[in-house]
């Protein structure tokens, strides 16, 4: 017995880049009626800390899915997610309310702000949440590198569609989180302006040195990623380090056969 | 379009229900006071048979005003020797009279009253039959109705006091009687004595109240009617079988009818309060179907399609909410009942009388008034773009409120306008007055609910400041509060509706009485007042002057007389005493019981046009004429509140014996209240009916009726209230249905479950704190306007009960909280991934 526990707490071999989420043996099953759905079908993954990944595959492989449980929106039927050293599985409705207003961000496709909130209130929700005050000077150069200076004190309904998204960036950096999930940031953009958010987005890990995860299914948009996983029926099928449009592209004809 | 509106209405079940509840409760008031005035009129009709009986001709004292004499026994040997009379007997009739039970405690009710009467050996004219002993025959013997000697343990044979207007008497119970069938008595208690010691006991030697005749069989009724009438003196009538039926009929229901419109008011402020439920919620399930509705138009649907089939939406929730309130008002049929039971009323056990009149209006109610409030909505929806549909919008775009606003304004100025015009305006007759102050008070509700979206956000604003220390769920209810403030007008505007009622009510009840407080202060020097259920004891005024403890005794009796052709009130007592025990505000002039002499009511005297020494012609209800001297005019009418005061020796010569209703004494110097309460005590065991109040218990007496009576009022005016709050549920259930995106965004950022409550918990406080507040102001702005139009001997002062309304504004918030603990636990339970992922 003691021996064992002493194996246990054996610290295991430190890595050279931190994990900042993770996914072991992730099963995700639905049942309607007497059908059964297996959404994520054994899916490990790590995201390093520092960097950019895109999850690919085709609607209903399961992308949204794991990025859901991951982000402990949803809830894994086996297996395990981890926020950091954080395991997800067991922690209270309140613990996981918690973990997600201090150590993630979010980004969805659309319906980011809330429309009573200005600008600034809204970048500055998570926080206002968890009665915390921002740190100023990092607030500060959320806002300046989003460029949205002028317009602190506007509604979301008074801002363009890639301001919104621009806001809703700025939102999940103001609260430096470990990691932030990101579901089609771009998917209700024009190509122009997804590309300005993408930008911002690949300059928020370069510079920042912030973890995004990023669902997708636009080869564009995973070539602004340093890693793209390939997903399909629940299963990382594939991945590509540095992708480029094209070489998602193929990837993805690849798969299609 | 029929299948679609199916359609919709089956899959919004639980907002059907909402819209549903608050029709239902207003339809439900309206059944149930039907039920009730119904159920009333039917027992009140056939109590009405059983005490007509088999008396086919009733011969009774008349007046144009006033008092009638009693009839003169010998008009009874006369109508007897009439061919075709069967048996003919005199009966007289007293209130108040009183048995003690053994124990030596008096037997007593809240309400019904204790009658006397001489017994009549003929079941068909006197209506009463000896169900155990016998009948009361001669001397100091009675009989008693069967369920008042049940409840009061009487026995037979046994000897009890019974306190009457001459004295009290111990006398022995010989039997115990039953009224019609079932002794019906409505909680009164019914004690019969010999014919010539109830004369005696009720101050009536050789006079009769009535005289109850019935025929031979087979005669020509009209022709022994007018031989009878033919024999009557002036002043005396005879009324045959179908008259007295009408007569007692029409006594009963008059009484039911007022207690009916009364039931029926307050149900008229609780449909008015769900029209502002009803609308609302329609406009925001249409809001929410912009998308829907647009789809509809874009495939080829008409604006008067969509408007139809919203209306058939509307037309199908009342068919159901009425059926619902029919339902539902049976069962608040026996709610009333234990309500006004509770409160000391005795109503009569009644069949549940369910009227096809009643299932129309009710049907006709709850239609028309979802109908009603359904049309605006509706117009909206008709006029949806097709292109709505193709766009994602947040928030609905703020439209201009200005000419809502000027309409609102114009309403409410209108409102107040024929509302003054109710209260200073020259209206005959109290139901027309009532009816115009309705009607001011109904447009001004509708003028404020339309130009109140115009306030909402700054008043919300800054009521919501405190809850900036619950951080930003704090501000999140402030901010959506105040975001809409069309929907939050309307909200809050049903609960604005009842508040203003209650905060009326509790303005003039204050104002009555601290009234009577500052005349206590400032007009009575008397140390106390004695008062009674029903006429009290004459011989207690002796007694009291007897007692040597007082320096001013007079008992106050009432009547009218006739002046100038106009009918006045009279009232009469020690006119000597009273200037001692009370200051009437003598301007001229001094009070004397000199015989022929009256003192004028200030405003009275001005109008004939009479100074102290001038003649007043006088017509007492016998008819007789005297001239008066004018000895004094007084100008407060707190006390004596008729425009004539005579005294007790000039009353007896015109109006033969007759009871005071009520006494007042001031002590001797030197005598203090200590020293007189023994003997006080004494007196009070001799006369049980009557009390004694010093001057703060006597205030005190009248405030708790005072207060019982806001009671009453306020319990019926709480299910408006209760409406408004189910309708803050409804708008916040409703929108947290359609904020469901953006409580998803802010769990899914880190609010957490408390704050989720909290934020929408405080929401539905603040709206319904606005509600309050403008509920308020309109109920302390109306309560001064009642005050003012009341007369100045019920009302003096104008006093504002602000510790029980800044009770009544937390109690608001508070049902506010809990109104939204419904809607707030669905929003914290919300899941997170469908609240986003569905567009």
């Amino acid at each position: 017995m003691s021996l064992l526990a002493i194996e246990v707490t054996t610290p295991a071999p430190v890595l050279d880049t931190p994990i900042a989420a993770s996914a072991r043996n992730a099963v995700k099953i639905y049942r309607t009626g007497d059908t059964e759905v297996r959404a994520l079908d054994g899916v490990s993954v790590d995201f390093v800390q520092g960097r950019f990944t895109a999850i690919m595959g085709p609607s209903g492989s399961g992308k949204s899915t794991l990025m859901h449980c991951v982000a402990g929106l949803d809830q894994l039927t086996s297996g395990s997610v981890a926020i950091g050293e954080v395991q997800l599985a067991g922690l209270s409705e309140k613990n996981l309310t918690t973990l997600r207003r201090d150590q993630v961000g979010f980004v969805f496709q659309a319906f980011n702000l809330i429309p009573t909130l200005t600008v600034e209130e809204n970048i500055k929700l998570p926080a206002a949440l968890a009665r915390t005050k921002p740190d100023p000077e990092w607030l500060a150069t959320v806002i300046d590198t989003v460029g949205l200076g002028d317009r602190l004190r506007h509604r979301p309904d008074e801002l363009s569609g890639g301001q919104r998204q621009r806001v809703a960036v700025a939102r999940a950096l103001a609260s430096k989180p470990r990691v932030i999930f990101a579901d089609e940031p771009t998917g209700n953009l024009d190509s122009r302006t997804g590309g300005e958010i993408l930008a911002f987005m690949r300059s928020a890990v370069d510079e920042m040195g912030q973890t995004i995860v990023m669902v997708t299914h636009d080869p564009i948009a995973a070539s602004y990623a340093d890693r793209a996983v390939f997903l399909a029926d629940g299963r990382i099928v594939d991945e590509i380090q540095s992708p480029t449009a094209d070489s998602v592209l193929n990837h993805m004809k690849t798969m299609g056969d | 379009m029929l299948k679609l509106t199916l359609r919709t209405l089956n899959a919004n079940k639980i907002r059907l229900a909402l819209t549903t509840f608050a029709v239902v409760l207003g339809v439900s008031f309206v059944v149930s006071s039907l039920v009730l005035g119904d159920g009333l009129r039917n027992s009140f009709g056939s109590l009405s048979e059983e005490i007509v009986g088999g008396t086919d001709l009733q011969v009774q004292p008349v007046s144009d005003f006033g008092t009638a004499q009693p009839l003169d026994a010998s008009l009874l040997t006369a109508i007897e020797e009439i061919d075709g009379v069967h048996h003919a007997a005199g009966q007289v009739v007293a209130d108040n009279i009183q048995p003690i039970r053994a124990d030596g405690t008096p037997v007593s009710t809240v309400g019904p009253p204790l009658l006397g009467f001489s017994w009549v050996d003929d079941p068909a004219l006197s209506g009463f039959t000896v169900v155990d002993g016998r009948a009361p025959d001669r001397g100091l013997e009675f009989t008693i109705d069967e369920d008042a000697a049940a409840a009061n343990d009487m026995r037979i044979g046994e000897t009890y006091g019974i306190v009457t207007p001459t004295g009290r008497f111990e006398m022995e119970l010989v039997g115990m009687v039953r009224f019609g069938e079932s002794n019906a008595t409505l909680g009164a208690v019914l004690s019969q004595f010999p014919l010539e010691t109830a004369q005696n006991l009720f101050n009536r030697s050789g006079q009769f109240d009535v005289i109850s005749v019935a025929y031979d069989e087979a005669v020509d009724r009209e022709a022994v009617q007018a031989a009878i009438t033919a024999v009557l003196p002036a002043q005396v009538a005879a009324l045959d079988q179908a008259q007295l039926l009408d007569d007692a009929k029409a006594d009963f229901n008059s009484g039911v009818n007022i207690f009916n419109n009364i039931l029926l008011g307050f149900a008229g402020v609780a449909l008015f309060v769900s029209i502002f439920i009803i609308a609302n919620t329609f406009a925001i399930v249409l809001g929410q179907r912009t998308k829907e509705l647009a789809l509809l138009r874009a495939i080829g649907a008409s604006p008067a399609q969509v408007r139809r089939s919203t209306l058939l939406e509307a037309l199908i929730v009342g068919l159901v909410a009425s059926a619902l309130g029919i339902l539902g008002g049976l069962g608040l049929n026996y709610g009333l009942r234990a309500m006004f039971e509770a409160l000391g009323a005795d109503l009569p056990e009644s069949a549940l009388i369910l009227a096809p009149r009643t299932i129309v209006v009710a049907f006709a109610v709850g239609v028309g008034v979802t109908f009603l409030s359904a049309l605006a909505p509706a117009r909206k929806a008709a006029r949806v773009a097709p292109i709505a549909a193709m766009q994602d919008s947040l928030d609905a775009p703020r439209q201009s409120d200005k000419r809502r606003n000027l309409v609102g304004a114009a309403l409410m100025v209108g409102g107040i306008t024929v509302g003054s015009f109710g209260l200073f305006g020259t209206i005959d007759g109290t139901v027309g007055r009532i009816a115009v102050l309705a009607a001011g008070a109904v447009l001004t509700f509708v003028g404020l609910a339309l130009a109140c979206p115009a306030v909402a956000h700054p008043i919300i604003g800054s009521i919501g400041l405190p809850l900036r220390i619950l951080g930003t769920a704090g501000d999140l209810s402030t901010q959506n509060a105040g975001r809409n403030p069309r929907r939050t007008a309307s909200t809050a505007a049903s609960l604005m509706v009842g508040l203003a009622l209650v905060t009326m009510a509790m303005v003039v009840g204050e104002s009555i009485k601290q009234s009577i407080s500052d005349t206590l202060a400032s007009e009575v020097r008397a140390d106390y007042i004695v008062s009674s259920d029903g006429p009290i004891n004459s011989a207690l005024i002796s007694d009291l002057t007897a007692s040597g403890l007082f320096s001013a005794v007079s008992g106050y009796r009432y009547d009218e007389i006739q002046v100038d052709g106009v009918i006045n009130g009279v009232m009469a007592g020690d006119v000597e005493a009273t200037d001692r025990l009370f200051d009437l505000g003598i301007t001229t002039g001094q009070l004397t019981n000199d015989p022929f002499t009256v003192a004028v009511y200030g405003p009275e005297a001005d109008e004939k046009g009479v100074e102290v020494g001038d003649q007043l012609e006088v017509m007492f209800p016998s008819g007789a004429t005297e001239t008066l001297t004018v000895s004094a005019i007084f100008d407060s009418s707190t006390i004596v509140d008729d425009n004539y005061f005579i005294s007790i020796g000039e009353w007896d010569r015109r109006f033969g014996q007759s009871n005071d209703w009520w006494a007042a004494a001031l002590l001797s110097e030197g005598v203090s209240s200590e020293s007189a309460s023994a003997s006080l005590a004494g007196l009070e065991a001799k006369y049980p009916q009557v009390g004694f109040e010093s001057q703060a218990e006597f205030r005190r007496s009248i405030e708790s009726q005072i207060d019982q009576m806001l009671v009453a009022i306020n319990a019926m005016l709480v299910l408006a209230i209760i409406i408004a709050l189910i309708g803050i549920a409804n708008t916040l259930a409703l929108s947290v249905f359609e904020r469901a995106r953006e409580i998803g965004l802010l769990r899914a950022v880190g609010m957490s479950r408390r704050q989720t409550r909290q934020m929408i918990r405080w929401e539905a406080a603040l709206v319904a704190l606005f509600g309050s507040v403008l509920g308020i102001s309109v109920g302390l702005l109306f309560g001064w306007g009642a005050v003012t139009a009341l007369p100045d001997s019920l009302v003096s002062t104008l006093a504002f009960p602000f510790s029980r309304i800044s009770i009544l504004v937390a109690v608001c918030g508070l049902s506010g909280l809990l109104a939204a603990s419904f809607p707030a636990r669905r929003a914290s339970r919300l899941n997170v991934l469908d609240a986003i992922s569905h567009a």
